[in-house]
């Protein structure tokens, strides 16, 4: 018995010296938070190849969705801190505290690469009878409740938008949840919902095509993915202060990993991010590379996890304070 | 002209040739163990294809997909296991055939009967794609509710001796289906504090170990009597078999299509309720649904694979995934540099009828494939229980955990396995079960989701169902269904065919 617990303890004090000169020595795991195809799958396994290339390891990627990619996180956050497993996230645990899902967020990670982000645009039936942010917003004025606005549940890109809208004009939607903003926009072309604030990503080819009708971007500018959709700013100024805003993606380690391998992760992900590939994928999807890490990187996630949650807050759609969890307020 | 060279292409190039035969035979053998699904598959292998130019990456594929989904039913028959949830349906008659020695039989009939759907789904895919998927568009949450409500009367069909039984198995699925956090509110449900239930109960554990560890345990009462020999004679199904069901395949397969086309049904669901219109249209089956009918087997086949061709219909015309599958696919079309959606078809039209192409030919790969080897596959009914039912507990074992590498989804599995074994011994049927957990979270957001658009106006929730014209039909569907199982519209018909 005793003989088994040293060489327990044998193992793992040499184990725990190798990896930190000798990573990576083995294949990584990378976890995804959300399911194959989504918009985080995709972007995750449009980096990778660069960053295995980089990394002189393979990366195993492991879609465990759920829970709003809570259990992604729980995971990653309980297992060994040796670099050994990433997790590849969205924006959605900075929301964790205040919508009661977990105490968890990216603070208790070290984000190792936030590769890029979204932007949001809202779109209307291509018959809806608006032709702007003004008019919709007027419309639900006159008929309270009767506008129905295609949503997928608190925290998601178009309940965050829907609250943000609220925060500055005053006006009452009736909001159907879907699962995401695929089966969303699928009820919207078919006439069962009125308008959908999503992702550019999952609208910019329906919005191409004419089968949807964009309202407004939900940027202080016009982006290049989507010529001639005037930005929300245009209607209301105020929202100014709350953008930009929209959903991001990154790798993430456990806060507590050894420096260098931090470091030696960082460098691979630099890399892989700034390869054409990736680019590539990310302009097809109308998403922005950002290509940060670090303080850089933290400062990003501090300032969105703050405007968000306040917002959220501030409009009663939130189920705890921010304050709860040391969020300051913007 | 060109739409016809990019249809052979697949056929011409030796590569994509090779590629759609591997995939095929790849997704026959990991679709037939349980737990390794076609989505599992799928995304495996697409991450390979990265490297790979479109073409190559969409042809294995497209064999993957058709030969999973037929793979499925070779466990589901042989051992009362389905490898997939498409394959439940298969398993109520098909095992009872293996059971009375025409495994071999069982296995070639629906191999044949499996293309034949598959091709339906794809005549469907090449010739009607653009018109299916604004049908689909129309279907409102009210629509899938009913959808949803008319898959639940299955449990008539499913529950063998006492339909009280029956519903209580289903109710017992709704309940495990609901289990989780719920995607509309996030709200946490029946999950006690528990933080591995937020993300709910894999219904693939719950399958495998109702059916597959459940029997296991069952067998074991009588795990010394000799295994049932099988009929080694002839394996392919005589032709005047085949012709004598092909009009309930073509029922079968259009059902499986419609349902496939829908995004957020599936296979599963498809097969079911093919497997339900043949146990209510069919009058004279060839021996009573449940102990071995032919017509159980096929309809459930048919569908299930014509379902692939219909699944693809969304997503090559509007960019909306049909299943999780074509989920998959889209990401993967993504990392390829194409723009799925709407545009596909205007900017690469060439891309549609490639896809069309390969499921063609993997379609006939399936065939070759399928039939071949049956005969050592019956033989596998004949091994001693000694050596075949731990297999079946390490496959199982193996193949949950292989879902998404998770512990507690082994555990739940054989915690199912035990409470499906007394369940089995009292005379519940177990597959009631996996419908609830299918049909369960359905009906339970197309329901809210139904009521949230009317803003929770019950008057207005009602009326709808009778003034929008497609709910109206599926409503008076539902009833046609309801009464024609009364006492009285069947003593009506009686009398109708006396007098006539």
């Amino acid at each position: 018995m005793i003989r088994k617990y040293v060489i327990a303890v044998g193992f793992a004090a040499t184990a725990s010296v190798a990896f930190a000169q000798d990573y990576p020595e083995r294949e990584v795991l990378g976890v995804i938070m959300w399911g194959a195809g989504g918009a985080t799958d995709v972007v995750a396994r449009a980096v990778t190849p660069a960053a295995e290339e980089a990394l002189g390891t393979s990366i195993v990627m492991l879609n465990r969705a759920g829970a709003s990619g809570a259990i992604a996180t729980t995971y990653v956050a309980t297992a060994p801190a040796d670099g050994y497993t990433l997790l590849y996230g969205a924006e959605n645990p900075q929301l964790y505290g205040v919508t009661g899902l977990s105490d968890l967020d990216y603070r208790d990670f070290y984000p190792v690469n936030i590769l890029g982000r979204g932007i949001g645009v809202i779109v209307a039936g291509p018959d809806a009878p608006w032709d702007s942010m003004a008019d919709l917003i007027e419309d639900a004025q006159s008929r309270p409740g009767e506008i129905r606005m295609g949503s997928t549940g608190p925290g998601g890109i178009p309940f965050t938008i829907g609250a943000m809208m609220n925060s500055v004009v005053d006006y009452d939607v009736t909001a159907v949840p879907f699962e995401g903003e695929g089966p969303g926009l699928t009820a919207l072309q078919g006439g069962h919902v009125d308008f959908m604030p999503v992702g550019a990503s999952a609208a910019a080819d329906l919005i191409a095509a004419g089968t949807v009708k964009a309202l407004a971007v939900f940027d202080t500018e016009e982006v290049d993915a989507l010529p001639g959709v005037p930005p929300i700013t245009d209607d209301f100024p105020e929202l100014e202060s709350l953008l930009p805003w929209g959903p991001f993606y990154g790798v993430w380690v456990r806060q507590d990993t050894p420096d260098d391998i931090k470091t030696t992760l960082t460098e691979a992900f630099a890399t892989a991010a700034a390869g054409e590939d990736f680019h590539r994928i990310m302009s097809a999807r109308s998403n922005i590379v950002m290509n940060i890490s670090g303080d850089e990187a933290q400062a990003f996630l501090d300032q969105w996890q703050s405007a968000t949650t306040w917002a959220l807050y501030d409009v009663g759609a939130a189920e705890n304070s921010p304050e709860d969890y040391n969020i300051p307020r913007p | 002209m060109d739409a016809l060279s990019y249809f052979f292409m697949a056929w011409l190039d030796p590569r994509l040739l090779m590629l759609t035969a591997i995939g095929t035979f790849a997704g026959i053998y990991v679709g037939a163990i349980p737990g390794l699904s076609v989505t599992m598959a799928a995304s495996i292998l697409i991450s390979f294809t990265f490297t790979w130019d479109t073409n190559s990456a969409l042809a294995l594929i497209a064999g993957v997909f058709l030969g999973g989904v037929y793979g499925g039913s070779r466990t589901a028959i042989l051992l009362n296991i389905p490898g997939a949830p498409s394959a439940v349906a298969t398993a109520l008659d098909g095992y009872p055939l293996a059971q009375r020695g025409e495994a071999g039989k069982a296995i070639g009939l629906g191999t044949v009967m499996s293309v034949i759907g598959g091709f339906v789904g794809i005549i469907a895919l090449a010739f009607a794609a653009p018109v299916i998927s604004s049908f689909a568009l129309m279907f409102a949450p009210r629509d899938y509710l009913l959808i949803a409500i008319i898959g639940i009367l299955l449990v008539g069909s499913l529950a063998s001796s006492s339909l009280a039984k029956g519903i209580f198995a289903a109710a017992l699925g709704v309940v495990i289906g609901l289990v989780g956090m719920d995607p509309m509110t996030a709200q946490a449900r029946f999950t006690f504090g528990n933080f591995n239930l937020m993300g709910g109960i894999s219904y693939v554990a719950a399958m495998i170990g109702f059916f597959g560890v459940a029997e296991v345990l069952y067998q074991m009462r009588t795990i010394d009597a000799a295994s049932v020999k099988q009929k080694i004679g002839r394996m392919l199904p005589e032709w005047s078999l085949i012709r004598k069901y092909i009009p309930l395949s073509l029922r079968s397969s259009a059902i499986g299509v419609t349902i496939g086309a829908l995004p957020g049904t599936g296979g599963d669901i498809a097969s079911l309720m093919a497997y339900d219109q043949a146990k209510r249209t069919v009058k004279n089956p060839s021996r009573p649904f449940g102990k071995g009918a032919y017509e159980g087997l096929v309809a459930p086949e048919s569908a299930n694979n014509a379902a692939v061709g219909g699944a693809y219909i969304p997503m090559l015309t509007l960019g909306i995934p049909g299943d999780a599958v074509t989920a998959i696919i889209i990401g993967a079309l993504y990392i390829h540099g194409l723009r799925p959606g709407p545009l596909l078809m205007v900017e690469t039209p060439h891309l549609f009828w490639f896809v069309v192409g390969s499921l063609t030919l993997a379609n006939i790969f399936l065939l070759i494939f399928g039939l071949g080897g049956i005969r050592l596959f019956a033989k596998m009914v004949e091994l001693p229980k000694g050596i075949i039912l731990p297999l079946i507990v390490v496959l199982a074992v193996v193949g949950t955990f292989a879902v998404q590498n998770s512990i507690t989804d082994v555990y739940w599995m054989l915690a199912f396995g035990i409470v499906g074994y007394f369940l089995k011994v009292y005379g519940f049927p177990v597959a009631p079960i996996i419908l609830g957990i299918i049909l369960g979270p359905l009906m339970d957001l197309s329901y809210r989701r139904a009521m949230i658009s009317v803003r929770d106006d019950p008057g207005r929730f009602l009326l709808e169902f009778i003034t929008n014209p497609l709910s109206l039909v599926l409503t008076l569907f539902f009833l046609l269904i309801v009464i024609s199982q009364t006492p009285i519209w069947k003593r009506l018909w009686q009398f109708r065919a006396k007098s006539a």
